[in-house]
């Protein structure tokens, strides 16, 4: 099956809670909706026979103020079954309140994560990492994640890892997750955040222990050096055109802060928010118009030609 | 089903019930409830058939504008992954037109408008108590519907969503007028639905026929009761919320932006304490329209009436206790969390109390298959299924992952369509003949409703899945990788039973107006007084109104006139001289026996001006004229006392008297004593809620803030606040005084009374106005001085409204109005008084008090 992203698959202990939650839900729910219906064709077959014993009935029945015929009915359908119900509900949602409240331990790994109109900033605080749209962490392992935002209300949701927690600009959020195995986890801003609510996709992506550390070190390198001379034009494209302004590339003197940071693009899987795979061709499509593929975003029409754009792919495909 | 031997409805297998008096002057009366004729006739109309028919054909219109071609278009786009039908704009726009429409401008109206139209005939009076009100409540809902959709004229439409959370819908993120027009708009229609509120509170508590107490009064009419109170206390925080959200875009005072104080999530605890009474608001007319069509199509009283009452009232409370059900996600503590969890799940107790209620009722009943019986039966099993993952999303942990995804929107579709479109589509096909004298098909009932409920279902189950797929609500496309496209292929392909089921729905109402089978009086064999009347009703509703010893009259009485020789001769008195002028009945709350009759007040063009004076207070401020909306708030003062004009009695003091003589029941044909009290008891509740939803606002951003008043500023002078707050004391004390001494026949010690009261709060206002024009913070540098302006500017709108209203009495006190025995306006302006120094007191002592106590 094609589930990339959900809840019915857990892959974490916390959704793992909230699946068990779930599936004593849709049980109970499923016998209560159930017992309901077979309620409403019994009581219908009955009201339709005795319309059909005695077709001319003009009695209507003694009133019955206080329901005392119908008092099982009442006391027992309309209230006793709820009310059993949602003891049941309530006491399996408080065992999973506090199975998935579970903070993390006071080692575990740290992830800053922003959300920004309409892309995820994701900081590893400790090392001066700092990426987009992808929160890397080592399986196995409680991660803490502190959601913030640097606009309007966001929500961070990657259903097969957790619940979603918003992302405030006045407070800081704290959501643990924990993947069990090594893969990628997509998710998506679920907090309606204007225009591209749409595309602002983020991924978890878990490794083993080991491999985490090797990316961190990796990603907390600077840029790596242009390899050609398309590349090295590339480069020199960042500086003189406006991309420096908001972009940040570590190793040169390119330290905007309004976008994306681009030190290890192309290690990431997707640009634009998640709206295209990384690749020379999106990369193509996104410089020569961004509006044409996410219109309304922040970033501007470069207004490049056919072979600064070349140049630059050039360049941001070697940003390993 | 076999229609042969059980019957459609129309006359099968019931004795026909009593019927109407319509003797004595029926013509005449007719005539004299009727609205004028002509253009300028309809436009002062104020009869309630009229005004409930435009409420709810409105209501019907706006759904048909906006609320119907949306969802199509967003079923379209959201068929197949990646698509684009639409642009990412046009597709927020149309959602959020779809949710502000449905929520705002489409089941309140129809609601209210219905209950309008149908409770006087069905609680056996002849009129609301305020017609003029709800002609009134009528042009502001249609005035603050056009001007939201305007914005579609000017290519600004709203796009933030029906929630319009901050801070996305503050300038900074929606920086044109778009958002103004979401704002004004529906500020504009929620004083309509406040207006409507008031007048059915009161016309079901105090014009029913002699003898329906409130334990004989129709599930219908306590639905009714129930939903207005909860109008009136969940969209006053909503007018609240708007007028801080519509201060902060236009005034730039930050409430809610997070660099000056304020806070991004106090709008959404003012907007969901609005919003999820809301949805109940719209539930409960839907139980009341079951519990009168149930019993009647199978022939059976309901089952367990008081517990169905306890239930509505439950529900009524209850409501307001969950609010933050949908705030799971925001990160609040989780003690508040479970606490608003098990408030959510504790509302399934009273509605299985309701559900159980309606199946013992069929059981112990004779089925008769009808298309409104079948809608009931819909309504019912879509019901509990929303009902269920309703408990379901009230499971915190489970809610995180559901929360706004394609689970909830699901869930409340089930809710909407199934517990309220349906017993809407029951309501109509159970009431049409009554208003226009005609039956509607059966066989293009049956067919809607087959494939209104296959498509329902087919287009909304689905959702649940690909919801739980992690499909986000609110996106206008999403990648094929995910795999949601089938699923969203099912639902949009549901549509194409849903848009006939419509169609034909639509269709047979066009059919029958004109071509359906003469429905006669009771066409259902049904028990509630609206059945004995004429289809449609006559223009004044009951000639002779009935007396009620039961709870189903049509069923147990076979007289509906008979009843203690007192009360007879009261209600035949109804239709004959003196009483030939617009008289109705006012009853004892509880007990229902007559306690007075009065004049209600005929067609008047000045609920119109009013309504035009208060729409242009609103387009004032979105077209940034701000002497406009001091103009347009002067028209409203001056059409709104021009409203109230006392007209010149029908009867002199001593034909009262005889007439009390004789029956034993005061006449008030200058006006009634009891209404207007209800009603300024009303409009001082209104305010309060007001007032208490600031204080909210004020304390919520005072613990958002460590440091308040904020660094650099001068706690205010207590002083000021003591010696103003005395002064308008001493004004209410003062009236208070005119009232006593009017009360002793004392008109000079009245006029006296009034004016010392006007001036000493005249002075408090003008010192406290100089204090705030002095004070060493602005309304727009942080959110204290946000706050500290608007509830000080608040607090001064209701002294001068007490002012106004003190002088206006004083011009009819010089002329001799008012004596011991006329002194009801005199009563209500002393209240009002009262409470506005109450208000006062407590809005200046938190502003000047609380900075000390720290």
């Amino acid at each position: 099956m094609v589930l990339l992203a959900s809840a019915l698959d857990p892959a974490g202990p916390a959704a793992r809670d909230i699946d068990d939650l779930w599936r004593l839900l849709l049980w109970f729910g499923s016998a209560v909706m159930v017992l309901v219906a077979v309620l409403l064709v019994v009581a219908l077959r009955r009201g339709h026979r005795r319309a059909l014993a005695e077709p001319d009935a003009t009695e209507t029945g003694p009133d019955d103020p206080q329901g005392t015929g119908v008092r099982p009915w009442l006391a027992g359908g309309g209230v006793a079954l709820p009310a059993v119900g949602v003891v049941v509900v309530l006491v399996a949602t408080i065992f999973a309140m506090r199975a998935t409240a579970d903070a993390a331990p006071d080692d575990a790994l740290v992830v800053d994560v922003t959300g920004h109109q309409w892309w995820w900033e994701v900081e590893y605080p400790d090392t001066g990492v700092v990426t987009a749209n992808e929160v890397h962490v080592p399986a196995g392992e409680p991660v803490t994640l502190v959601l913030r935002s640097s606009d309007v209300i966001h929500s961070f949701w990657v259903p097969e890892l957790a619940g979603k927690l918003d992302a405030l600009p006045d407070h800081a959020n704290r959501l643990v997750i924990e993947a069990d195995e090594p893969g990628a986890y997509d998710g998506a801003c679920a907090e309606f955040c204007g225009l591209q609510h749409a595309n602002m996709a983020i991924t978890v992506v878990a490794h083993e222990p080991a491999d985490f550390e090797a990316w961190l070190a990796e990603q907390a390198q600077p840029a790596v050096e242009p390899s050609s001379a398309a590349a090295e034009e590339g480069l020199e494209l960042v500086r003189a055109a406006d991309c420096a302004r908001c972009h940040t590339v570590r190793g040169t003197d390119a330290d905007g802060e309004r976008g994306p940071d681009l030190t290890h693009l192309a290690s990431r899987r997707r640009i634009a928010g998640g709206a295209l795979r990384l690749d020379a061709d999106s990369l193509t499509r996104w410089l020569r118009d961004p509006h044409e593929v996410k219109e309304g975003t922040s970033m501007p029409d470069p207004e490049l030609s056919d072979a600064e754009v070349e140049a630059l792919v050039a360049y941001l495909e070697g940003l390993r | 089903m076999s229609d042969q031997r059980t019957g459609t409805g129309a006359g099968d297998g019931t004795a026909p019930g009593p019927a109407a008096s319509t003797a004595g002057g029926h013509e005449e009366l007719d005539a004299l409830w009727d609205d004028p004729p002509g253009l300028w006739g309809r436009l002062r109309a104020v009869q309630n058939d009229k005004v409930g028919t435009r409420l709810v054909l409105t209501g019907f219109f706006f759904l048909l504008l906006g609320g119907t071609v949306d969802s199509f278009v967003m079923r379209l786009q959201l068929a197949r992954p990646e698509q684009d039908i639409v642009s990412p704009q046009l597709y927020n726009e149309m959602f959020t037109n779809h949710g502000s429409v449905t929520m705002f401008l489409v089941i309140l109206p129809i609601f209210e408008g219905f209950a309008i139209l149908l409770l006087p005939t069905m609680l056996g009076s002849r009129e609301m108590p305020f017609p003029r009100l709800g002609a009134f409540s009528y042009w502001t809902f249609l005035f603050g519907g056009l001007l939201y959709y305007s914005a579609t004229l000017f290519q600004l439409v709203p796009d933030a969503g029906w929630f319009a959370y901050t801070p996305l819908s503050l300038n900074e993120f929606s920086p044109d007028l778009a958002l103004d027009f979401w704002v004004l708009g529906l500020g504009v229609a929620e004083v309509g639905a406040i207006a409507a509120a008031v007048e059915i509170i009161i016309g079901i508590l105090k014009m029913r026929a002699p003898g329906m107490t409130l334990t004989r009064m129709p599930l219908y009419a306590w639905a009714m009761l129930v939903t207005a109170f909860m109008i009136l206390f969940a969209f006053t925080p909503l007018i609240v919320g708007s007028l801080l959200l519509e201060l902060e875009r236009g005034f730039h005072m930050p409430f809610f932006d997070p660099d000056r104080g304020g806070s991004s999530l106090l709008w959404q605890h003012l907007f969901w304490i609005f919003g999820h009474p809301e949805v109940y608001i719209q539930f409960l007319p839907a139980t009341g329209v079951v519990s009168m069509v149930l019993p009647v199509m199978v022939r059976r009283r309901i089952a367990g009436y008081t517990w169905m009452v306890a239930a509505l009232v439950a529900i009524g409370f209850l409501s307001f206790g969950l609010w933050a059900h949908h705030m799971f996600t925001v990160g609040l503590p989780g003690v508040v969390l479970a606490f608003f969890a098990a408030a959510s799940m504790v509302i399934a107790i009273p509605a299985g109390v309701q559900i159980f209620s309606w199946l013992a009722t069929i059981w112990n009943g004779r089925v008769r298959w009808n298309t409104a019986f079948l809608f009931v039966v819909g309504f019912l099993v879509i019901f509990v299924a929303g009902g269920i993952t309703g408990v379901m999303v009230a499971a915190v942990p489970f809610d995180q992952q559901a929360h706004d995804s394609y689970f909830v929107v699901a869930h409340l579709h089930y809710v909407l369509i199934g517990g309220v479109a349906f017993p809407m589509f029951a309501g109509v096909h159970y009431w049409f003949p009554k208003f226009t004298g005609r039956l509607m098909d059966e066989r293009l009932g049956r067919l809607s409703f087959w494939l209104l409920f296959l498509g329902v279902n087919v287009t909304f189950f689905p959702m649940h899945i690909v919801g739980l797929l992690g499909m986000p609500r609110r996106v206008y496309t999403y990648p094929e990788e995910y795999g949601w496209g089938v699923y969203n292929l099912i639902s949009s392909l549901g549509l194409l039973l849903i848009i006939p089921g419509l169609g034909l729905f639509v269709l047979n109402l066009a059919w029958s107006l004109r071509r359906g089978e003469e429905a006669g009086n009771d066409p259902w064999g049904a028990d509630t007084l609206e059945w004995a009347t004429t289809s449609p009703p006559a223009q004044h509703g009951w000639t002779v109104p009935p007396i009620v010893h039961s709870r189903h009259p049509l069923w147990d009485q076979d007289d509906l006139h008979r009843g203690e020789p007192q009360v007879e001769r009261l209600v035949h008195a109804l239709a004959e001289w003196p009483l030939r002028w617009r008289a109705a009945l006012v009853i004892g709350t509880g007990d229902a026996r007559p306690v007075e009759i009065f004049r209600v007040s005929g067609p008047s063009i000045w609920p119109l001006a009013t309504a035009l004076g208060v729409v242009g207070i609103f387009a004032s401020e979105l077209l940034k004229l701000r002497w406009g909306i001091v103009a347009s708030a002067v028209v409203v003062v001056v059409c709104a006392l021009a409203w109230n004009r006392p007209d010149p009695p029908p009867m002199t003091r001593d034909e009262e008297l005889d007439f009390e003589r004789t029956h034993g029941v005061p006449v008030r044909a200058y006006g009634s004593l009891v209404v207007p009290r209800w009603g300024m008891g009303l409009a001082i509740l209104f305010a309060s809620i007001f007032f208490g939803s600031l204080l909210l606002g004020y304390f919520y951003l005072r613990l958002e803030n460590p440091v308040w008043p904020p660094e650099g500023v001068v706690e205010p002078s207590l002083l000021v606040a003591g010696i103003s707050t005395l002064l308008v004391v001493a004004g209410a004390g003062s009236v208070y005084g005119g009232l006593r001494a009017i009360r002793e026949d004392d008109t000079g010690g009245l006029l006296r009374g009034l004016l010392a009261g006007t001036a000493a709060a005249a002075v408090g206002g003008a010192i406290l106005v100089v204090d705030l024009l002095g004070l060493d913070f602005g309304s727009t540098d942080h959110s204290y001085g946000a706050i500290f302006h608007t509830l000080a500017s608040a607090s001064l709108v209701v002294v001068l409204f007490a002012c106004i209203m003190a002088c206006s009495t004083a011009v009819y006190a010089a002329k001799g109005h008012y004596h011991a025995y006329r002194l009801s306006p005199v009563d209500n302006v002393s209240r009002f008084w009262i409470a506005a120094a109450v208000l006062w007191v407590l809005s200046i002592g938190t502003l000047y008090l609380s900075p000390y106590l720290t």
